[in-house]
């Protein structure tokens, strides 16, 4: 059956009361947990996995993906009324969607969020499943030698745009592998480093550790801070001109294509897309000078950029089973968790929920729309619950989430001990992106490296012989080459840019 | 923060280097080829020359003067602060609390008391919404993810 053909019994799989109700769940979850300041899609996929454990695993990841997507969405929210993004990505959307609300066109700017959106995540998900289905095929290809390499390249290149951080983000790494090799040897099954505690015999747990950096450590980051006063709005009041909106759909079309193509790339992380889409469309415009001032197509590029992007980096962990961003390490983990290997097998072992799950993309990014347009009036109102409430709300699904995968509450406290270190790390601006994505690609990479070495009888002159893997070894030697001039001309940009 | 980020790369040094000295314990080599030692050793092994490096390139950085943000916080101070404080520590020691009496008190009775404690301790003041938000936060998610989700939360020695 080639792709339209599996596409489309996706779309009937997908389009079934069930799974049409977990996408809707999961597009209203994610959008909340996007809306609430301080906990990002990362933290919010994490501490909702939990209730998809009953799930069967397509329903579960279509959960979950929707999640991560209403999340993306969600964040748009806060950036526009309270000019605090929900999310790593809306950092540029504040920029002058909360200038457009200071002029009372909030909804205007949450409106064009929304369509852009719609657009960029409809039409990354056209590209996904042309891309997808053949850079699969190509990757069951790949040797372990292969893999390895990959898995190499993916860590390195988010490590290169750590920038003027570079040294942190490469120990950072290091300290994520470390920690993924506690408990049993995945290639001979020796216990290592568990020191006869049994709860560490299946390694220090990958949710709790999310749900500490990523949850607990913005909880405690949002505790310090005082608090913010949202911009009182008429929501559902568009008053967008015919001139913007045809500079917006510029800046859509723009976005989307930049979004994509950076979702591909292992490590890029959803900044840099909506950062670049920004920054285009202000080169590009006749008049500059009123970016940062309520420039519609620049939410319009930054929001579409973002949504482009979070489907785009589906295809890296349909295909190759490379996570691009925390949020998709945990989403893998997810998939781990519900005993599915994503990557170029998953196609050929499991094209129905592949193919489900890719269906689901096209649906969620509608249901996103339909509910976000109308609704948009509801989700600011969240914004007003008082942060104890919000914070010992958010904590009890950390406490589930954490305690609920192995029943034990070993996990709680590791969720603890990470949330503080999470807080400092943080604060001493330690990138923490490498070390999720090292601690979930850890154990593949040992199991991939070991291998290959087993073939070619201890020698590493078997990644000489493999032209795809000396490649893909290539790529952090470029990194490590370039890591001198571009974090400058990344700061130059930056700054005559973004003031 | 260049002191804080001393410290904490000192941490990280430690931590390859015991981890290190760890993985030399166990074999580096089998007949098959690489054994459970050899990735962990070699892994520790960069991390210790990068916890070098990055405490060179620390050193060398110069020392920046301390930043006040526009509201009058102090950005290079690490550890909770101000009236920011309090909080902080109300949402450590409470999950640190609720993790040592779930076992022995069951979720349902933990929730029910971390959740009036910590909205409480983070300036909550209107008892029927903090009893309201405690109830619902304790017994009506343990209904909920008991009875409709089928996840197992714990009950304590009380059978509550």
């Amino acid at each position: 059956m080639d792709a339209l053909g599996h596409l489309m019994s996706g779309f009937a799989a997908a389009l079934s009361i069930n799974y049409l109700l977990y996408a809707t769940a999961g597009c209203i979850l994610g959008t909340l947990i996007g809306v609430l300041p301080g906990l990002g899609p990362a933290a919010g996929t994490a501490i909702l996995i939990p209730i998809t454990f009953n799930l069967d695993p397509t329903g579960a990841i279509i959960m979950l993906a929707a999640i991560y997507y209403g999340a993306m969405y969600g964040g748009t929210i806060t950036s526009v009324l309270i000019n605090v993004p929900g999310e790593a990505a809306s950092v540029v959307t504040c920029i002058d969607g909360y200038q457009m609300a200071k002029q009372g066109r909030a909804g205007s700017a949450l409106a064009i969020a929304a369509i852009g959106s719609f657009v960029g995540g409809i039409v990354a998900t056209v590209l996904l499943v042309l891309v997808a289905a053949p850079l699969a095929t190509l990757a069951l290809k790949f040797g372990p030698a292969e893999f390895f390499a990959l898995m190499v390249a993916g860590l390195c290149l988010v490590v290169g745009l750590a920038g003027n951080n570079m040294w942190a983000a490469l120990l950072m790494t290091i300290v994520g592998l470390l920690i993924a090799m506690v408990g049993l040897d995945p290639v001979r099954g020796a216990p290592r480093f568990t020191y006869g505690v049994d709860e560490l015999i299946d390694g220090v747990g990958f949710v709790p550790i999310v749900m500490g950096l990523f949850g607990v450590a913005e909880l405690l980051i949002a505790a310090e801070k005082r608090q913010t006063r949202m911009i009182e709005a008429d929501l559902q009041k568009w008053n967008l001109t015919k001139d913007e909106w045809r500079r917006s759909s510029g800046a859509i079309a723009r976005g989307t294509g930049i979004g994509f193509v950076l979702g591909l790339i292992p490590g890029v992380g959803s900044i840099v897309p909506t950062f670049m889409a920004y920054v285009m469309e202000k080169r590009l415009s006749k008049n500059p000078e009123r970016f940062g001032k309520g420039a519609v197509e620049g939410v319009a590029a930054a929001e579409t950029a973002n949504n482009s992007y979070a489907n785009g980096a589906m295809v890296p962990l349909l295909s190759l089973g490379i996570p691009s961003s925390p949020t998709i390490a945990v989403l893998m983990g997810a998939f781990i968790i519900h005993g599915l290997q994503p990557g170029p097998f998953l196609f050929k072992e499991r094209p129905d929920l592949v193919w489900t799950v890719i269906a689901s993309f096209f649906v969620g990014n509608v249901l996103l729309l339909i509910l976000n347009l109308p609704l948009v009036g509801l989700w600011a109102r969240l914004l007003k619950i008082p942060f104890g409430y919000l914070c010992a709300g958010v904590l009890i699904f950390c406490i589930i989430g954490s305690y609920s995968l192995k029943q034990t509450m070993f996990d709680v406290w590791v969720m603890l001990g990470f949330g503080v270190i999470g807080y400092i790390l943080r604060k001493l601006d330690f990138p923490l992106a490498p070390a999720i994505l090292a601690l979930i690609l850890g154990p593949m990479m040992e199991k991939s490296l070991r291998t290959t070495l087993e073939i070619s009888g201890g020698s590493f002159a078997i990644f000489l012989e493999r032209p795809v893997a000396l490649a893909l070894l290539a790529i952090p030697l470029l990194v490590l080459a370039t890591m001198l001039l571009r974090p400058r001309t990344f700061a130059k940009l930056r700054e005559s840019d973004i003031e | 923060m260049r002191q804080g980020r001393l410290v904490a790369t000192g941490l990280m040094l430690l931590f390859c280097l015991v981890a290190a000295w760890q993985s030399w314990l166990l074999p580096l080599t089998d007949r098959l080829g690489p054994g459970p030692g050899f990735f962990p050793f070699w892994m520790a092994l960069i991390g210790v020359a990068l916890a070098i490096g990055l405490l060179v390139v620390t050193v060398a950085q110069p020392a920046a003067a301390p930043v006040e943000a526009g509201d009058g916080e102090d950005t290079e101070r690490i550890l909770p602060h101000g009236p920011g404080a309090a909080r902080w520590f109300a949402i450590v020691v409470a999950l640190a609390a609720a993790a040592a009496a779930m076992e022995v008190l069951g979720f349902r009775i933990t929730m029910l008391v971390f959740n009036a404690a910590l909205a409480i301790a983070l300036g909550e003041r209107r008892w029927w919404l903090i009893a309201l938000f405690a109830a619902l936060g304790s017994f009506g998610v343990f209904y909920l993810f008991t009875t409709w989700l089928d996840v197992l939360l714990p009950v304590g020695r009380f059978g509550i």
